[in-house]
């Protein structure tokens, strides 16, 4: 299938692959960029699959919350007594499951997986910077999950103050049960997971910028690595800071301290903690928190770019548009958290700031969806799997990022904040779309890590099933918002004006429940493709980028002999002139004169004398 | 070519130490904020003056990063027992930094200004402070990784680089604490 022919050169150049590796350094400890993406991924899809599990039994609760299902309390004993699950174990189903979903799945899960398997193959890098650093960066990740699962198994239950965390609920450990011992794991948890995402974003970064091979330029570089290096960069300047904020939290909890506590009345106990605010925990938190939002989504827009160029068969429209758009995201990113605090007694003309601040974070959002809109424009599309899904992602960003310039209005929010509405906006936004990038990019790139095939037709009902119950679920909620009713809450049956909606409840815990046995027919395909899967060629989807040149057969350090040159851009697709419909990166100009183009030289005056020459002898002159 | 392979990561790997001091000084900077942001809401500050001590850990550490630019500077004369004097000065200051800070936390704990206190812009000095020494405790790691490597006579390229991601660090957090230390006598 391969065109490419690497130079043979007599020697072997990278020092790896020479040492015997054992069981333990392969699959376990292993430092190599491949494995550690395959173990990221994994465990994200495990985490996933939990956190989807809890969502369905709190969805059970929202639809039939005066029913009793035995089965319930056989599985999770005292958190169910009775068939119906406790309101304590309510709020920590839905803080846990939004923890896990933002941070373990779409922030390791994506972030972690493509990150290590495309920076090192598609900038042609050996392995990463500091591959000892990736190795830990995983462990950590893993240590972060099994944390945070654990505080499952404690007296009180995990952490029930919201995937936000906001004091005094997270810092008077007496304030409920969740914020007992489970609320300190989540807090562990979670700078273990700040440690491995800075491991893991300053050794992206560094790859990244330094270890590019010849020819790559910062302009030649696919967008997913564009995605993929600012992201980390968003990760490397909030992170940080919200390691701050967790710590006077744990100050707050555990010694004593006022950072976020003051003139709190528990029972007839007056605390003494004083002159601290929980406003500027909002404060830290929203810091990251916003910047957090892109760190989901960027990724997946990167991955859907580079997947609907390569299967509309067409170049992407408008690249550096595309790359300019995410450097305008995460720098805005950086001054719109105010807009998660409208509520909080902000100054209006602060208020005023981050709503224009925030509506301004539309334009580079709407130029990066007419982009993929015009790349699928009269391409020659080609519905694979992963094409379906990145569709799907454009689908999500759009109907979910309308909402946001609802919720980014200072006066609107404070009719629509903290309801079901944001529920709704933020599910398809960032939770559908970047899943959906997610999973195009696990089609995509399966032949690549595992070197088979995923079934295309398991993929199909997959894609189909999860698309339709992912809006049925989320859509209906925005009228629950518009209505007034507040996220989080246990029992519509409390609230005169909340019954009305449990019908609809009903209507979306079963569509939840039909897009989760979906997620069976991935499941499947996934782990049976590992093993049984028809076996990839080189390069499946005729894709231009480096990736595709290295061998099925995975090996430490990527290419043998030299690694390959890079001359062109990667979205060479449907060229006129070329023979074939795709020229990889790593085709010379001299290799493809019918059909270069006068930019594609840069300015270089001899080569573009050099096609002019060819082109007086070869080309027939246009009528 | 084993060794340009190796010479050739050194690079990216000292890359990631700046990353490091990126995401570090960052942090700082989310507690410094929350400095700003509290003083301006409650209208007060610490309110205290600092322990006298502070200013003689602050002369140390300047001067054991002095030490340390004055070992790399050795190092690249191929003085390999100077420079192992100097790391083994600047170490010994490091420590006595450590110990200085103590006295200066005793200090502030003997006025009364302790860690639990309700005004949180105190308790904020010893988070800043303890984070600053937990710093100081890695920067010692690096100092001694240094040394290490004169003794087991590493090859050259892996000395200077030693050398290099420690003098990095090392001068970051003597920047880090006197901006700390700024930063804390002019918000008092």
């Amino acid at each position: 299938m391969s065109t490419i022919s690497l130079h043979d050169t007599h020697h072997d150049d990278h020092g790896h692959g020479h040492h015997h590796e054992t069981f333990l350094t392969k699959y376990v400890f292993s430092q190599d960029h491949k494995m550690i993406a395959k173990q990221f991924l994994i465990t994200g899809i495990i985490m996933a699959v939990i956190a989807m599990l809890l969502s369905i039994l709190f969805r059970i609760q929202l639809a039939w919350p005066d029913k009793s299902f035995p089965l319930l309390e056989t599985f999770l004993g005292k958190w169910a007594e009775g068939g119906r699950i406790k309101p304590d174990f309510f709020l920590a189903l839905v803080t846990i499951h939004g923890t896990i979903m933002v941070f373990f799945v779409l922030t390791a899960g994506l972030s972690g997986t493509f990150s290590n398997l495309l920076i090192p193959l598609q900038i042609g890098a050996r392995d990463m910077a500091s591959p000892f650093l990736n190795m830990l960066s995983y462990w950590f990740f893993l240590t972060a999950c099994l944390v945070m699962m654990g505080s499952f198994f404690t007296q009180t239950g995990p952490a029930s103050a919201g995937w936000t965390i906001y004091p005094p609920l997270s810092a008077v450990p007496k304030a409920m049960p969740g914020s007992q011992i489970g609320m300190t794991l989540w807090l562990i948890s979670m700078v273990l997971f700040v440690a491995s995402s800075l491991m893991g974003g300053i050794n992206y970064v560094s790859t990244i910028l330094n270890m590019r091979t010849k020819g790559m330029d910062l302009w030649k570089m696919p967008l997913t690595i564009w995605a993929l290096f600012l992201t980390a960069v968003l990760g490397i300047l909030s992170f940080p800071v919200l390691v701050a904020g967790v710590v006077l939290l744990v100050f707050d909890r555990s010694f004593g301290t006022s950072f976020y506590l003051s003139d709190l009345v528990f029972g007839t106990q007056i605390l003494p903690n004083e002159g601290g605010s929980p406003i500027l925990w909002q404060h830290l938190f929203w810091f990251l928190g916003h910047p957090e939002v892109y760190i989901v989504i960027m990724p997946a827009l990167g991955i859907s770019s580079e997947i609907i160029s390569v299967n509309a068969r067409k170049p992407i429209f408008g690249y550096h548009a595309m790359v300019y758009s995410l450097m305008g995201i995460t720098i805005l990113s950086f001054i719109v958290w105010g807009h998660h605090m409208f509520v909080t007694g902000m100054n209006p003309l602060l208020g005023g700031v981050f709503m224009i601040t925030t509506l301004i974070i539309a334009v580079p959002s709407a130029v990066k969806t007419f982009n993929y809109l015009a790349t699928l424009w009269r391409g020659n599309i080609r519905f694979t799997p992963a094409m379906l899904f990145a569709i799907g992602l454009v689908s999500f960003f759009i109907s979910g990022g309308l909402t946001g310039i609802f919720l980014g209005n200072a006066s609107l929010d404070i009719n629509l904040h903290d309801t079901y509405f944001v529920v709704a906006h933020f599910h398809l936004v960032m939770g559908s779309a970047a899943i959906f990038g997610m999973l195009a990019g696990v089609y995509h790139w399966f032949p690549k890590m595992f070197g088979r095939m995923m079934n295309p037709k398991l993929a199909y009902l997959h894609f189909w099933v999860t698309f339709i119950c992912a809006y049925l679920v989320f859509f209906p909620l925005h009228f629950l918002g518009l209505d007034g009713v507040p996220r989080r809450y246990y029992a519509f049956t409390e609230f005169e004006f909340m019954n009305k909606w449990l019908t609809v409840n009903v209507f979306v815990t079963w569509s939840a429940i039909v897009a989760a046995l979906a997620q069976v027919a991935f499941l499947f395909n996934f782990f049976y493709s590992i093993f049984r899967g028809k076996k990839a060629p080189q390069n499946p989807w005729d894709a231009n980028t480096l990736e595709w040149t290295t061998p099925v057969e995975h090996l430490h350090g990527n290419w043998p002999g030299e690694i390959p040159t890079v001359y062109r851009w990667p979205y060479d697709y449907s060229k006129p002139g070329a023979e074939k419909d795709f020229i990889p990166q790593t085709v010379p100009f001299s290799q493809t004169m019918s059909s270069n183009l006068p930019h594609d030289f840069e300015g270089n005056e001899e080569a573009e004398r050099i096609q002019k020459e060819w082109e007086a002898k070869n080309k027939p002159v246009q009528e | 070519m084993q060794q340009e392979t190796v010479a050739f990561n050194f690079k990216p790997k000292k890359f990631v130490v700046w990353l490091f001091v990126v995401s570090s000084t960052i942090m700082f900077g989310g507690w410094t904020s929350y400095y700003l942001v509290f003083m301006a809401s409650k209208g007060k500050g610490h309110g205290l003056v600092l322990p006298e001590v502070f200013t003689y850990s602050t002369g140390v550490l300047v001067l054991s990063s002095v030490c340390l630019f004055m070992a790399a500077r050795a190092l690249k004369n191929g003085d390999i027992g100077k420079q192992r004097m100097l790391l083994w000065l600047t170490f010994v200051l490091g420590i006595v930094f450590g110990v200085l800070q103590f006295q200066g936390w005793v200090g502030l704990y003997q006025t009364g200004a302790v860690l639990v206190n309700n005004n949180a812009a105190i308790s904020m000095i010893y988070v800043v402070s303890g984070f600053h020494l937990l710093h100081i405790l890695a920067g010692l790691a690096f100092v001694m990784a240094s040394l290490i490597g004169s003794y087991k006579n590493v090859s050259p390229e892996v000395a200077a680089y030693r050398q290099d991601i420690t003098s990095i660090f090392w001068h970051f957090i003597d920047i880090l604490w006197i901006y700390l230390y700024v930063f804390l006598l002019l918000n008092s």
